[in-house]
């Protein structure tokens, strides 16, 4: 697309051009150490294991999973969410380079739309993996299909989705074939797209938490706080993510200029943290205080129900991480360069968090009980954790390529 | 077990002595068999509830006629007599003064009944055993049950007049077949009408239950927990 | 697969950084590129199996509403045909349509019921439901008198009944008038007819299963594996948009035996109730006896807060 977007070259056309980018990309991305063919061999591994995975479940059918009538999302929906927020997290380093015009995020924020990139890729393998008939696809496409748009909230999820990843390659594919070019890039081609895709950041998530509070037989969901804690939530994920990843870039590749926005982020995740925990404490305290038969889905989540606690541990590792996390983040020292351990650990921890409460913590408690008051547990099969690790190593294999095929521009600066 | 005896369906009698525990057992199977539901139908009298001509009927099936009762031994042949009411009550006179079984020195005895404090003459007509009366003293013929049951229950009556109380097979639609309805007696027992308890035997199971891995239900599924 | 990828990297790895030949590189990039394209085709070789039980007809079939009279009777030629290889029956597809003037309520009385489950066999031998798992539209909640707060009700009940402290609550599909699960559908394989009859195009359905998160009433069910059905036990007598047997991984629910109840007839859970609990009919009808309960008896709908507006009733005597 960006063939378009940008006049020809004086020799040759973009018609050639950008493939030959695209194909110099690749090659220097397949470019490496022995630790990166080695990580990259590990992922290919994982990926070949899900995808032998999901091609059993497709063959024999969904009965290889642990989902039911009662339970009839899991492990993938969940997944799919917390996708969704991880690619919306992104957008805390677009707003401050581009809202605030903070020149150090600004050099380096095309990992926050790869990372997007890489999300949005994995959110639609999650979405294939939970179809029972992925062979009718096509169904789902807009004019040869039947689009059930306006009324069907996945369908406002479907073009969301891919508007953002639309968005995303335009913007990275732009501005990495104008380094490929030798060219400065022209803002009029990627600014406008820029800020719409922060606008566009928050529809999708937005979009995916109306996905489950526009249903009013699942009360566990039905609740308008929850595209605001979807959105609080993402952007702990999201930017717990990217400090992680800065912090390996720079150990691995020895790219600069990673510090000062390290320490925008962190700042960020300490206030959207405990935005997450004061709405779950918001949303806590409506369900238990009321009380009721709506609480039953609250009251299973975190004390059992009737004898069954399959996700008890879940929720209370969450909590314990969330609060770990949070209160970390608030210490002041995290930021010093010598506990860059402990700031990683303290990512990791708030990611874990976020992963638990999204998924086994909001997806699999809103079906249970279920709507007849029927308690039947969920605790993904193997099959499915097969597949997800393969979608989640696929994703790392997009995202490791993605940021490889950008460390010159991470390199050097100030010509982008 | 006189009681249900005696008022049982002629073509249903093996069925029900079959299942002596469960009387719906075989009014179900026969219920559930369009074959048997066109067979009864010879045996059922049209009532039309509608004026249009080009409407099917509403078909309530009737009892076969006043009951006969089972008699004790065998003749020489080896079949097991049965013997009409008249047989015995033509000859004897009635005794008003056995309101109950519970008084009788013979025949009858041990019959088991539970409706209201009703005495047997309350419905058996004492002039003509093979006919009911109703309370005016009119006799009513055993295939007319439902005349005599409508006297104090006319609210089910009314439901059953219009759908909503006993079962039905066939048709909702008249334009296009009839239908068929069951009557007071096919479900309550008139000697002892509650309607009798059932064992449920038919359960959807969840997609783990399946019969070869019982126990494999969702309890079981924690043990996938350490994944 | 994951070892065949995994095993040569290492070994020949030792070479790749002194190798400064462009195209010698590019042929150990190439190799492994294919092997590992080669690991992938062999780790998804299950789906060539899954492949073979979708014709191409059957993967290139239009949504059922844009299917042309010619086209119906081909899809339901090559359906009977199936049925036939697939499950050694021979059954006739029928192609019922709604009639007119007609709008389809259910009626259950709860004074009566007892829980016995006949309904829910019925349902089950009726529809071609799957074997394995006594599937069935219809559930039955056994609840405590004196509530209506299904939270403390018991669909596992068993032994016999009625309870003498219990009421009985069969609920299958509502066929509601604002049906929750037909709007979230994303690729209208769902949708209500004339009738009032909620139905779903097996042959058009994607399995998401939104519809399933969306109900209020437990009424869809998802094929989770290929329907188990003996050929002795098929019910021939089917519809299209009804009991024909259901492909994997699509979504079904009751659609009020419209294969019975569109050609007049009651539906089969109906006609098995021994205790006459059951009462189908025309609501627009007015002499119909659906229309006389909903005037003359205590008449309330399942979870009327949620505005589903239910096409069934509950009353009691």
């Amino acid at each position: 697309m960006s063939s378009i977007t940008a006049p020809p070259g004086e020799n040759e056309s973009h018609v050639t051009s950008y493939p030959r980018f695209l194909g110099r990309s690749l090659w220097l991305a397949t470019e490496g150490s022995l630790a990166f063919y080695a990580w990259m061999t590990v992922l290919t591994a994982l990926f070949l294991v899900g995808a032998n995975a999901w091609a059993n479940q497709v063959a024999g059918g969904m009965i290889g999973t642990n989902m039911t009538d009662h339970v009839s999302w899991g492990l993938y929906i969940a997944n799919f969410t917390f996708m969704v927020g991880l690619a919306a997290g992104g957008v805390m380093m677009v707003i401050p380079a581009y809202l605030y015009r903070d020149r150090k995020m600004h050099d380096v924020v095309i990992i926050g739309e790869l990372l997007a990139i890489a999300a949005i890729v994995m959110c639609l393998m999650f979405v294939i993996a939970d179809l029972g008939r992925p062979d009718r696809f096509w169904h789902m496409m807009p004019v040869i299909g039947k689009f059930n748009f306006p009324i069907s909230m996945l369908t406002w999820d479907v073009i969301v989705l891919n508007g953002y990843l639309l968005l995303n390659l335009h913007i990275c594919g732009y501005l990495l074939y104008m380094r490929y070019l030798g060219r400065k890039p022209n803002p009029v081609w990627y600014v406008p797209f820029v800020m719409l895709s922060i606008v566009w950041a928050i529809s999708i998530h937005t979009v995916t938490a109306f996905l489950y509070c526009g249903l009013g037989g699942r009360p566990f969901w039905n609740t308008a706080l929850l595209a605001p804690r979807f959105l609080a939530s993402a952007f702990v994920s999201g930017p717990a993510f990217i400090i992680v990843s800065m912090v390996l870039i720079k150990r691995v590749t020895g790219v600069g200029g990673l510090d000062q926005p390290i320490a925008t982020l962190t700042k960020i995740v300490r206030v959207t943290i405990l935005i997450n925990l004061l709405m779950v404490t918001s949303e806590l305290f409506t369900e238990f205080y009321t009380g009721g038969s709506h609480t039953s889905a609250a009251k299973y989540l975190f004390f059992g129900l009737h004898g069954k606690t399959a996700l008890v541990p879940w929720i209370w590792t969450a909590i314990g991480l969330n609060i770990t996390a949070a209160l970390l983040l608030l210490w002041p020292g995290l930021l010093e360069l010598r506990r860059r351990p402990l700031l990683v650990a303290a990512c990791c921890m708030a990611f874990v968090g976020a992963w638990i409460e999204k998924g086994m913590g909001l997806i699999v408690p809103g079906f249970i009980p279920s709507t007849l008051h029927e308690i039947v547990e969920y605790v993904p099969s193997q099959l499915e954790w097969k597949v997800t690790v393969g979608i989640w190593a696929f994703g790392l294999m997009v995202f490791t390529i993605a940021i490889k095929t950008a460390l010159p521009t991470l390199r050097h600066p100030a010509e982008h | 077990m006189v009681g249900i005896v005696v008022w049982q369906q002629g073509h249903r009698a093996g069925e029900r002595i079959e299942h002596p525990e469960d009387p719906l057992a075989a009014r179900y199977a026969g219920a559930a068999s369009p074959d048997a539901e066109s067979s009864s139908a010879a045996q059922v009298s049209g009532e039309h509830e509608a004026d249009s001509a080009e409407l099917f009927s509403v078909l309530i099936r009737k009892p076969d006629g006043p009951p006969r009762v089972k008699l004790a031994g065998r003749d020489p042949q080896g079949r097991s007599p049965e013997a009409a009411c008249s047989t015995c009550h033509s000859i004897r006179d009635p005794n008003f003064g056995n309101t109950t079984p519970a008084t009788l020195d013979e025949f009858h005895q041990g019959l088991s009944v539970a409706h209201g404090n009703l005495a047997c003459y309350a419905c058996h007509n004492p002039q003509d055993a093979d006919t009911l009366r109703l309370a005016d003293g009119t006799a009513v013929a055993y295939q007319d049950v439902m005349t005599m049951c409508s006297q104090c229950h006319s609210q089910q009556a009314e439901s059953f007049a219009h759908g909503a109380h006993g079962g039905m097979t066939g048709h909702w639609d008249l334009r296009r077949g009839p239908q068929m309805k069951i009557n007071c007696i096919d479900c309550h027992d008139p000697h002892s009408p509650v309607y009798p308890k059932m064992v449920v035997g038919f359960k959807p199971k969840d997609r783990f239950n399946v019969p070869a891995d019982d126990h494999h239900d969702h309890e079981g599924a924690d043990s996938h927990g350490e994944h | 697969m994951a070892n065949t990828e995994s095993t040569p990297q290492p070994t020949s790895k030792p070479s790749l950084p002194v190798v400064q030949n462009f195209t010698r590189r590019a042929a150990v990039k190439g190799a492994f590129a294919t092997l590992g394209a080669g690991a992938f085709v062999a780790a998804v070789s299950p789906l060539r199996q899954a492949a073979k039980n979708t014709t191409a007809a059957e993967f290139m079939q239009q949504h059922y509403t844009e299917l042309s009279p010619e086209q119906k009777a081909d899809v339901i030629a090559r359906l009977e045909a199936e049925a036939k290889e697939q499950y050694g029956a021979d059954v006739q597809i029928a192609d019922d349509r709604p009639i007119p003037g007609t709008k389809f309520v259910y009626a259950i009385n709860l004074s009566v019921c007892n829980g016995n489950g006949k309904c829910v066999e019925a349902c089950h031998k009726e529809n071609n439901h799957d074997r394995d798992t006594n599937q069935s539209y219809i559930r039955v909640v056994e609840m405590p008198k004196g509530t209506m707060d299904m939270e403390k009700g018991s669909t596992t009940y068993t032994g016999t009944v009625p309870k003498d402290d219990k009421f009985y609550l069969p609920v299958q599909c509502q066929q509601c008038d604002e049906p929750p699960c037909v709007d979230v559908c994303p690729v209208k394989a769902t949708w209500k007819e004339e009738d009032g009859i909620v139905v779903v195009d097996y042959n058009w359905c994607i399995g998401c299963r939104y519809c399933e998160a969306a109900c209020p009433y437990h009424a869809r069910r998802f094929n989770w594996k290929k329907p188990v059905v003996p050929a002795e036990e098929i019910n021939p007598d089917q519809s299209y948009l009804s009991n024909r047997v259901r492909p994997v991984g699509v979504v079904e629910k009751c659609t009020y035996c419209l294969h019975r109840t569109r050609r007049g007839r009651l539906p089969a859970c109906l006609e098995a109730c021994p205790t006459g609990a059951r009462v189908f009919g025309n609501i627009l009808d007015k002499d119909s006896n659906i229309r006389w309960i909903l005037e003359n008896k205590r008449v309330y709908i399942l979870k009327e807060e949620l505005g589903t507006k239910p096409a069934f009733f509950y009353y009691f005597d």
